[in-house]
């Protein structure tokens, strides 16, 4: 993870790519194509939400990462990682109420996701652009509680789907902030046994308000 | 009107049935320290033996005998529970008693009760009087005083004896709450418990056997009694109170209750330099060990009989008892108590007063599958109630025990034992009273000496008494962890519990996840119930 963060970091700092094109007129206009590196802040409403609130006591949930676009024209592509880990405690339900037992339990979920989408230019001075967007994701799920043996821990990786709007708004030459809401969902990890299965609720994914900042043109 | 009120007050001591001064007396609060005995292997407390149906049997020479009534239950003439609705006066009180009987006052209202005690002549038919007086509009309901008794099955040191505990999964859930419910104060509503040391003066009256035997009066005895060393100091004592006696001194005159006691919270890893039976290597290990001890006597024993004690065993009592617990701050209640016959809702109010007060209440499921299997009327109160539960018992093997009822109020078994295909070593081991020294009226009448309640032994018993306590322990141990809610607690312990299957007669995960009426939802999970659940696993 830290080494993506690296990645995507050194890739923001760095010049623009010699195949970027640049329009006339002294840089104004953005080129047709670009490789723009962003971190990224998402703040989740979790679908598994009695689940979470049994754990964590909430069920938004905050998600950190970085990834790399590449926009050709109206169209991107993009490339993220990011990364969810917090302590909360074991827990049972009981006639639809949460109870916690006060052993402490660590989830960690790590996305990794690919997003194809399109970008509404309407003309090269806009400086918002609306974007939608879909993709698919490999998630990362693993739970490693007190008092437990190997395999009663949890370690796995599922695929899931999403699609994504908002827009982008250029705020500098070199810097856009992105603002658009995702809808994940992934199978496979909860609803299976734990507090998940009895909540009924097997879908790791959600409601995400996320926020981009990406470098590059 | 005034003068129907007056009559009423004064109706309160009426008809020569004023309760006995108690004939107990308090000599000093201390004792010859104890004399322990190391295991006694003795099966002569199983269910349905002739020891056991000779207990049920003595009874005080001068003694009012118990009645049985219309369904088979015993229950004690001359009485009958009633509880107005709110709002009826005294007077329409007494209107209501004197239209259903001639004879009928009313005793001025005991502790701890939401209902009041009727008088009532000896030789009336109580269910009778109780039937007539529920059907009156005035009334929430009336019952017999019935008799309530213990739910143990009796034999007779040392951790590596207690098949028991492993069987629960209990040393890993040990590892998560090495607390064992410190915080948590468990009431042992029984026959009291063998708490601290004192000397009493008693009077034996003569009694009869099952056989009809007279035995002579002993006369006046000055007794010594001893805490049970493996209980641990008197500070882990609570609010006694001995509600056979009307006193506060709920000692145990048949090692039922401290026997139960042990399996809560008797001391654990004691063996080296702890505060119990050192010479024996620190004895045997409880449940919850170390949470406080609350001893509310309500069920009255043989030698209780035979002292004169002012009360018994029965619904009333136990009522009483369990309303006097939740208000002294038990947040467990373990009942190893039970009875078949009549409703109880004088019981069924008192045990939803204290699941309503945040109390969780652990009931044994009844030892009568070879003896008719009747509904076990407490049992069944706590299948009702969400955070009460009824508890059935399994062998070493894991399979159904042979005197544990079975039925739709079964909820939940744990460890209770068994002799029946299995040496004295099937059943539940735990310190008590020296049996041997405490039940001389199972010898012949010239043979028959006074009791000693200053001697200590391990003893094996059997017993939806014996499972029981587990429940109970475990449910401490819960609530330390931080599930306060009764109803949370039943919860958890059900779904946490081994499935048990009727058809295959064991419990074993391998079993469907069905309910049953031998099992309930199966063997309480010690660990699995404390540890609870991860998001996906």
């Amino acid at each position: 993870m830290k080494r993506i963060v690296g990645v995507v970091l050194a890739l923001a700092l760095a010049p623009p790519l010699a195949a970027q094109t640049r329009a006339r007129g002294g840089g104004g206009q953005a080129p047709r194509i670009s490789l723009r590196p962003f971190v990224l802040a998402t703040g989740e409403r979790l679908a598994a939400k009695n689940t979470f609130e049994a754990a964590f006591g909430q069920s938004v949930e905050p998600f950190w990462g970085a990834g790399l676009q590449l926009a050709v024209r109206r169209l991107f592509v993009e490339v993220s990682a990011s990364r969810f880990k917090k302590t909360g405690q074991r827990a049972f339900r009981a006639n639809g109420t949460n109870f916690g037992v006060g052993i402490p339990l660590t989830a960690t979920i790590t996305p990794f996701e690919v997003t194809g989408g399109y970008r509404f230019i309407r003309s090269t001075s806009q400086r918002l652009v609306p974007y939608l967007g879909a993709g698919v994701g490999s998630y990362g799920y693993k739970e490693v509680s007190d008092f437990s043996e190997s395999n009663e821990n949890v370690d796995t990786r599922h695929a899931g789907y999403f699609g994504v709007a908002g827009a982008e708004l250029r705020v500098h030459r070199w810097v856009g902030v992105g603002a658009d809401v995702q809808f994940t969902h992934i199978t496979g990890i909860l609803g299976q046994g734990g507090v998940s299965k009895d909540a009924g609720e097997s879908d790791l994914g959600g409601i995400a308000a996320r926020v981009k900042i990406m470098v590059g043109r | 009107m005034f003068w129907l009120a007056l009559l009423f007050v004064s109706g309160v001591r009426g008809h020569g049935q004023a309760p006995t001064a108690s004939p107990r007396v308090m000599v000093q609060e201390r004792g010859l320290p104890p004399i322990e005995w190391g295991i006694i292997a003795d099966l002569s407390r199983a269910p349905d033996t002739p020891e056991t149906r000779r207990r049920l049997s003595i009874h005080r020479e001068s003694a009012i005998l118990d009645r049985v009534g219309a369904s088979g239950t015993r229950y004690v003439p001359g009485r009958v529970i009633v509880k107005f609705r709110n709002g009826v006066s005294n007077v329409s009180r007494v209107t209501a008693l004197s239209a259903i009987s001639r004879t009928a006052s009313m005793f001025e209202r005991p502790s701890y009760a939401n209902f009041d005690v009727v008088r009532i002549e000896l030789n009336e038919d109580a269910e009778a009087v109780a039937r007539a007086l529920g059907q009156r509009p005035d009334v929430e309901y009336a019952q017999a005083a019935y008799r309530v008794r213990t739910q143990l099955v009796p034999n007779d040191k040392f951790y590596s004896m207690q098949w028991n505990l492993p069987l629960i999964d209990l040393e890993r859930a040990w590892d998560i709450q090495p607390g064992a419910g410190s915080a948590i104060t468990v009431a042992v509503v029984d026959t009291g418990v063998a708490y601290t040391s004192a000397t009493a003066r008693f009077h034996a009256f003569p009694f009869r056997d099952d056989r009809g035997v007279l035995y002579p009066s002993l006369g006046d005895l000055t007794l010594s009694f001893v805490a049970a060393t493996e209980l641990g100091p008197p500070s882990r004592f609570v609010a006694p109170h001995d509600f056979i006696w009307d006193d506060n001194l709920p000692l145990d005159l048949d090692g039922h209750g401290t026997h139960v006691s042990g399996t809560i919270g008797q001391l654990t890893n004691n063996g080296t330099n702890g505060a119990g039976d050192t010479r024996n290597g620190g004895g045997t290990a409880g449940v919850a060990f170390n949470v406080k001890l609350m001893p509310v006597k309500v069920i009255s024993s043989d030698w209780d009989d035979i002292f004169g004690s002012p009360n018994e065993g029965t619904d009333d009592i136990v009522a009483r008892g369990i309303r006097y617990a939740v208000d002294n701050g038990a947040k467990v209640l373990n009942m190893s108590i039970g009875r078949t016959g009549e409703p109880a809702p004088v019981m069924e109010d008192a045990i939803k007063y204290a699941v309503g007060k945040g109390a969780f209440v652990v009931i044994a499921a009844g030892n009568d599958f070879e003896a008719g299997n009747r509904t076990e009327v407490i049992a069944e109160i706590a299948s009702r109630v969400q955070g009460a539960v009824s508890v059935a018992s399994i062998d070493q093997s894991r399979k159904h025990a042979f005197y544990s009822s079975t039925g739709s109020w079964v909820e939940l078994a744990a460890p209770g034992g068994s002799f029946r295909g299995f040496p004295a070593s099937g059943g539940i081991l735990q310190q008590t009273l020296d049996l041997d020294l405490v039940e001389t009226f199972n010898l012949p009448p010239s043979r028959y000496t006074a009791p000693r309640f200053d001697v200590l032994a391990y003893f094996y018993f059997i017993g939806t008494s014996q499972a029981t306590p587990h429940v109970a322990g475990l449910g401490a141990m819960l609530m330390q962890q931080g599930v306060t809610d009764p109803a949370a607690i039943e919860a958890a312990l059900e779904k946490f519990a081994t499935p048990c299957s009727e058809s295959l007669n064991t419990c074993n995960e391998t079993v469907g996840p069905n309910r049953n009426n031998s099992y309930g939802f199966g063997l309480v999970e010690a660990r699995n119930t404390l540890r609870g659940l991860g998001l996906a696993k």
